[in-house]
């Protein structure tokens, strides 16, 4: 990665062209695992946005001291303190939450999309820019799973945040109990995936594709 | 920066780092702990005071606690896992904590029974982490409404979880579709401990 990279290029390429769901395939495990309630899903776009954004910060702001040989161990303990951090505070100041979200919110440490900013990013560029990287490829991540949850949950409970939907809430909608499965969250990001990159590749944004 | 090079660097490094970030972690961990501790509080009082159907919807924490505090009390001092409802010196009713391994991990609520021992009053869950929309369910109104009024059977399973769509009748209740496990995990813990409600209280007559 360039360590000249424009403000701008970061911004798209976090959101769109690089977006860590559906053209990296990265953090697919809670991606399945909360997606089926909205409101979850924001709190943990939330949660993964705040981690990457300020590990990013703070591994940049330290990339001149750590050593190379220890760096990845440097990384992992930033990422763990701002999820403990951020795991303390719901249980703090929004109990309902922290019992709902239950051990996802301690696994965003081992979630690919943040230490990959790290080491993709951080480590090779100034605080300002690594900070937005984190912001917006954990943004890239949240759009992606905030659209997995809307469709699993009209299909599956028929209503967005708790809120009924008319048609879907009605007894004349059967409720796709696979939608609030697991395998539902696979179906959902496989077709969000398979729309993203095919507009991707009409765009000729992926380098090496072939315009038909 | 020549140090940088020194074989012991990167160790010194990597535990100053831990120390520092451990330490204003701890120091988080302490200033939040009350809060931590009280919420847990908080969400097992207001369990027991749903389980035996006192309305405390758009109370404040603290009205829950000052409620709990004013009408709630062990009933006997060797068997402190029953609490009592209390008004004016009258027992009016009982909560028994129940608590159990779910499908993912454990659950953890309380039941409410009348004065007479037999009669249910309600349920309600203060930990619990089933699959939203299915297990889950388990805390909702729809499945907590089957259990007011029902009797614990005299015999044989005290609160039977009967598959949806079959008849009910004043000791049973229908599982959640799509959530047989959670289901019948609950019921296995739920009637063991009233199991030993039953056993204790006809002995006790």
């Amino acid at each position: 990665m360039p360590a000249t990279k424009k403000i701008r290029d970061v911004v798209i390429d976090g959101l769109w062209n690089d977006n860590p769901v559906f053209r990296q395939i990265l953090g697919i495990c809670s991606a399945l695992a909360v997606t089926n309630l909205v409101l979850n899903t924001i709190v943990m776009g939330i949660a993964v946005t705040l981690t990457t954004a300020l590990s990013g910060l703070t591994v940049s702001l330290l990339r001149k001291w750590t050593p190379r040989v220890v760096r990845m161990m440097v990384e992992t303990l930033i990422i763990a303190f701002y999820v403990i951090l951020f795991d303390r505070a719901l249980k703090a100041y929004w109990p309902d939450m922290s019992r709902s979200l239950g051990p996802y919110v301690g696994l965003i440490i081992t979630n690919c999309i943040v230490m990959g900013r790290a080491e993709a990013f951080a480590n090779a560029n100034t605080p300002l820019p690594s900070f937005l990287d984190g912001l917006f490829a954990g943004l890239g991540y949240s759009f992606v799973l905030i659209a997995v949850a809307v469709i699993r949950e009209i299909f599956g409970m028929g209503s967005i945040l708790g809120i009924a939907v008319p048609y879907f809430s009605s007894s004349g909608w059967d409720r796709w109990i696979i939608m609030v499965m697991p395998p539902g969250a696979f179906f959902t990001l496989a077709v969000i995936v398979w729309i993203a990159r095919t507009f991707q590749k009409s765009k000729a944004a992926w380098p090496g594709s072939v315009k038909k | 920066m020549k140090f940088k090079e020194k074989f012991w660097f990167p160790i010194f490094y990597m535990f100053g780092a831990t120390l520092i970030l451990s330490a204003v972690l701890l120091v988080f961990g302490s200033f939040t702990r009350d809060r931590v501790k009280n919420n847990e509080r908080l969400a097992f009082e207001r369990s027991v005071l749903e389980a035996l159907s006192i309305d405390i919807r758009g109370y404040a924490p603290s009205a829950v606690h000052d409620k709990y505090v004013q009408a709630i009390r062990i009933v006997n001092e060797q068997t402190p896992d029953i609490l009592g409802l209390y008004e004016n010196e009258q027992l009016l009713g009982y909560a028994l904590p129940v608590a159990g391994p779910g499908f993912w991990a454990p659950i953890k609520g309380v039941i409410g029974i009348d004065a007479d021992r037999r009669t249910i009053i309600g349920i309600s869950f203060y930990e619990q982490n089933e699959t939203p929309g299915l297990g889950g369910e388990i805390a909702k109104p729809f499945f907590r409404d089957q259990f007011p009024g029902k009797k614990i059977a005299s015999g044989g399973m005290p609160i039977e979880f009967r598959m949806s769509a079959t008849e009910l009748d004043e000791s049973s209740v229908h599982m959640i579709t799509g959530a047989t496990q959670t289901s019948t995990r609950l019921g296995k813990f739920l009637n063991e401990k009233l199991i030993d409600w039953r056993r204790r209280t006809t002995e006790g007559q």
